[in-house]
């Protein structure tokens, strides 16, 4: 796997420009993931250097757009962690809305739409979608294109089916592809999100939704650094009212971060927390 | 002298990498960090397995977990783990690279990145070339390089394949490996 590699000097410029120019702030993601994905963009793009990369995002516009998809981390699974969704299934979102009226789900994690699919299939099958307020942010338009198109590429569906039976999904996984499952690229049934409340994020979460009683965070604040780690979960404690619950992913702790006095666990195995009342 | 040890390997590696751990002493000078390709779906049992008769902790890290000497810190179940500076692991679930999540070249390059000179990367039995692009930039940034003798080997491809790409330092059987990481002294 020969590859083109940039030096930290570099990826900082890149960083630089992205900021000069757009006003997006990546300094404080960590540093190793962020160069490689400039290096996959260099790549993919057929740029010639971070000069040539910085080159671009000053002549297009377009591009950055692009480039924020690119900058996204693929999740690249529906169900990921199916004990967790076992969990929410089962005990958390019974539990929410026994206990608040129309209660709001934030999925903050900016992945390419598996997270939301699979929390609106979860809902629907224990028929509680319609209880709940979902709000969905995305960074690039490009992404929120793509969530909204239901498209799923055929090497996705071996993951998802085995994750989704794992999490005790009450139906067929292929189910939820009206015109079927195949060799080439199938649609899920986009029904699914209709109600979802699309929300524009920037790179540091500066403008998230309030009065959240759960957020899905699951493997984002592992791109950040501990500075940033921290900015953002503050800005989720915010977001979410007393008795409100954060998930993260199974190996992201609030242990490392200044968090952790701010909620109790409820479930350590599935990273599931709530935030304390006062 | 040294920072770190490094030890890649799948299949057929697991008696090999518990045999390296049974043999090491509490007090190991460096850190190790294990990327062994695992089943997925399965996030318990294998930190137990590996724990049973090592004298060192075997630890499945959290993001951003300081990294410390005498303790083995094993690549979680589908999550890459990547060595940050300032000598922290960080995990990352990009897409799997060589079909694997952990992939081998990525915790050995962002290693070699990293610790440079003061590396030592093992590349042990295995069934894909994961692992030998990793091993070749531990070498060209002036790290020591070992590989598991391939006549020793269950799996003979990521052996092979790391010895095709890298004019390594040392090609070991698994005693060898041991005695040459029981000599490490910091």
């Amino acid at each position: 796997m020969l590859r083109y590699e940039i030096g930290i000097v570099e990826t900082r410029n890149v960083i630089k420009a992205i900021l000069d120019i757009y006003g997006y702030d990546f300094r404080d993601y960590a540093l190793t993931s962020f160069k490689r994905r400039l290096e996959d963009a260099i790549t993919t793009y057929a740029l010639k250097d971070a000069d040539g990369l910085i080159f671009r995002l000053q002549n297009n516009k377009g591009f950055f757009d692009h480039l924020l998809k690119d900058i996204n981390p693929e999740t690249t699974e529906m169900f990921r962690d199916p004990s967790l969704w076992r969990s929410l299934r089962e005990e958390i979102f019974p539990e929410i809305v026994r206990t608040t009226s129309k209660p709001k789900i934030w999925v903050g994690a900016l992945d390419s739409g598996e997270e939301l699919y699979s929390l609106c299939i979860v809902l629907k099958e224990i028929d509680l979608l319609d209880k709940f307020n979902i709000f969905s942010s995305y960074i690039s338009e490009e992404t929120v294109k793509k969530i909204k198109g239901g498209k799923i590429y055929p090497k996705q569906h071996e993951a998802n089916d085995a994750n989704y039976q794992r999490s005790n999904g009450a139906k067929r996984y292929s189910d939820y592809f009206p015109q079927g499952i195949g060799t080439v690229m199938s649609t899920i049934n986009v029904d699914l999100i209709a109600g979802v409340t699309f929300v524009k994020q920037d790179s540091v979460f500066s403008n998230p939704p309030s009065g959240v009683k759960l957020t899905l965070f699951r493997n984002q604040i592992i791109f950040f650094n501990q500075i940033l780690q921290d900015k953002v979960l503050n800005k989720i404690q915010d977001a979410l009212i007393p008795g409100g619950y954060l998930v993260l992913g199974i190996k992201e702790s609030l242990e490392n971060t200044n968090a952790n006095n701010n909620f109790t666990v409820t479930n350590d195995a599935e990273k599931i927390y709530k935030k304390k009342s006062g | 002298m040294y920072k770190a040890v490094i030890i890649g390997g799948s299949a057929g590696s697991f008696q090999v990498i518990t045999r390296i751990l049974n043999s090491l002493p509490a007090n190991f000078p460096l850190p190790l960090l294990l990327c062994l390709h695992r089943l997925k779906h399965v996030r318990s049992g294998f930190v137990e397995a590996l724990s049973i008769k090592s004298s060192i902790p075997v630890i499945e890290p959290y993001d951003k977990d300081q990294i410390k000497p005498g303790k083995a810190y094993l690549a979680p179940a589908n999550y890459h783990m990547f060595i940050e500076l300032g000598n922290r692991i960080a995990l990352s679930t990009e897409g799997p690279v060589n079909h694997s999540r952990p992939s081998i070249d990525l915790s050995f390059i962002t290693a070699a990145q990293v610790y440079r000179e003061k590396l030592i990367g093992i590349i042990l039995s295995g069934a894909n070339k994961d692992g030998a692009y990793g091993l070749k930039k531990i070498n060209d940034l002036g790290g020591v390089t070992i590989v598991q003798d391939p006549n020793e080997c269950q799996v003979k491809t990521m052996t092979e394949s790391s010895l095709q790409l890298t004019k390594v330092d040392h090609v070991y059987s698994t005693n060898e490996i041991i005695k040459y990481l029981q000599k490490i002294k910091n």
